[in-house]
């Protein structure tokens, strides 16, 4: 699991903050599970533009896990406007899975 | 704001998929209760007509109906494109919702004028949006989709099982066949069993296996190879049985189905053993043991076939009937309702509040006491009927029947406890 990020600190605290997103069928926080590609912060700190996937394309529970990304970061950086882009390239696989997630789910 | 690409072509509303998981909980119930009520007539022949409406409210009112349920949510995922048409969804519920009680209606009291032949038709032109729907999704996706493909082929086969079966209904009013019904029923029962159900269980599981057990493993060679030894026993069974080639041959087909079951065991067992979530929940063993129980049935098909020439074996096909539909059938169902329909409600209820506010897990919707009751009357019922058609025993098959009717009930109450879930305020 690795995420790709212009401003550090700031990523940390997102990253922090994803954890409370769950993957509700998987029980794993997205941050673990390795669905979170990049977080780009703007330099005036009102913009953060995270690009994310999904387990599988189509999820069902895709807008809901989406939707829970988008509203964490707004509560975590007041007023700053989020978008969450929803990628598939290249696609999730079992390896972003992180060494924390790995024995969470062998638990 | 959130830039959607995927996402807002995915969403299948609840509101198609929810009446079929309705519907079916109910047909489940009425299946049982009309099984109660006939269960001496499971100490006779197969071909009776209180046997004919269970058989018919089990495969489509309770099968049938919930994979088409399940199917609409689960399209987009297998085909990676949005559903083709919410309208068309709709049109299929409504047209089998009225058409099967008829059509049941008509085999219990054998009446095979309008009742039948109107529920009959209504069910074909069901099947037929469902086919559009299938055939259009899988257009808008992913090409070389093997999942895909099983799914289309397997709603193909149930057109082809529904329109045998209207045509069997037809000629009981004005015979036009050169034989009676009897010696197209296995045409009918085998096309349907395996066609359909076999077909889209092993395209779908293959599928939500590994992604329910987060399994690393892959094998696409050995689903191919499956789905052609599948479709070539089918296709060398209608050979056999149109040129009348003679029983002797029936073990090509049973030979290339029962490859593909092995085969299939073979690989639940790789995703088992490549699974990197080690739990397996109570759902999920309930339909990994569901693939077992294939096995069992297929054990009894070829039994069937070998003695068949010597005996009528009748209690072997109502044995094989019964482990289909009440064994095979609904153990997939019993497990696979509560792995989805959670999900479908928690969605609709937490779609727009996940992040934002703490929620439950989406198995908190269900009550897991009443799972496991439901699985211990359903296993105990259905291996009491199985002694029943055995020992040709009307009481046993009476005390089995009344324990499926306890489960269907308790399967009812958990449905519904998970659909009127309210959210604590």
């Amino acid at each position: 699991m690795s995420v790709v990020t212009n401003n550090d600190l700031r990523c940390t605290i997102a990253l922090a903050a994803l954890e409370n997103v769950i993957d509700p069928e998987i029980g794993l926080n997205v941050v673990d599970l390795g669905l979170i590609y990049e977080i780009d912060f703007d330099e005036g700190g009102t913009g953060i533009v995270v690009t994310m996937t999904l387990s599988t394309p189509f999820c069902p529970m895709g807008e809901s896990i989406t939707g829970a990304v988008e509203r964490v970061l707004q509560d975590t950086f007041t007023g700053a406007v989020v978008l969450v882009k929803l990628t598939f390239e290249p696609p999730w696989s079992y390896e972003r899975i992180s060494e924390a997630g790995k024995k969470f789910l062998s638990a | 704001m959130t830039s959607t690409g995927h996402i807002n072509a995915q969403h299948t509303t609840h509101k198609v998929v929810l009446p079929f998981y309705v519907y079916a909980s109910l047909a489940f119930l009425a299946a049982t209760l009309l099984l109660f009520l006939s269960s001496s007539a499971l100490t006779g022949h197969y071909f009776n007509p209180k046997i004919l409406a269970v058989t018919h409210t089990m495969a489509l009112g309770w099968g049938t109906m919930i994979i088409f349920g399940a199917s609409h949510q689960l399209l987009p995922v297998l085909t990676e494109s949005g559903l083709f048409s919410i309208t068309l969804g709709y049109l299929s519920f409504a047209l089998a919702a009225a058409g099967i009680p008829l059509l049941v209606y008509g085999f219990y009291y054998f009446d095979l004028g309008w009742p039948a032949q109107w529920g009959g038709s209504a069910m074909v032109l069901s099947i037929l949006c469902y086919v559009i729907n299938v055939a259009g999704t899988i257009t808008k996706g992913k090409k070389d989709n093997v999942h895909a493909i099983y799914s289309l082929t397997a709603a193909l086969w149930l057109l082809l099982t529904a329109a045998v079966g209207l045509t069997l209904v037809y000629n009981f009013t004005s015979p036009f066949l050169p034989e009676g019904a009897l010696a197209y029923l296995p045409l009918h029962a085998h096309i349907g069993t395996t066609g359909w159900f076999l077909l889209l269980v092993i395209g779908v599981g293959s599928r939500l296996l590994p992604m329910f057990l987060i399994s690393k493993y892959d094998n696409e060679r050995l689903l191919w190879l499956i789905y052609f030894l599948i479709n070539g026993g089918l296709l060398s069974f209608l050979l056999l049985f149109f040129f009348s080639l003679g029983a002797s041959f029936y073990w090509i087909p049973v030979a290339a189905v029962s490859a593909a079951l092995v085969m299939f065991a073979y690989y639940c067992y790789g995703c088992l053993r490549q699974r990197i979530r080690k739990q397996v929940d109570d759902q999920m063993k309930i339909s990994l043991v569901s693939t077992g129980m294939m096995l069992v049935a297929l054990v009894l098909l070829t039994l069937i076939i070998l003695l068949l020439n010597a005996s009528p074996g009748h209690r072997l096909v109502l044995l094989y009937g019964f482990g289909t539909f009440f064994g095979w059938i609904t153990a997939i169902i019993l497990g696979m309702t509560f792995k989805t329909l959670p999900f479908i409600v928690w969605n609709k209820i937490y779609r727009e509040k996940a992040g934002s506010a703490k929620t439950p897990n989406p198995k908190d919707l269900m009550s897991n006491r009443l799972f496991k009751a439901m699985i211990i009357a359903w296993v105990t019922g259905s291996l009491i009927c199985v002694a029943g058609i055995s020992a040709r025993s009307a009481s046993l098959l009476r005390s089995g029947s009344a324990l499926l009717v306890a489960a269907a009930l308790l399967y009812n109450w958990n449905v519904m406890k998970v659909l009127t879930y309210k959210p604590a305020t």
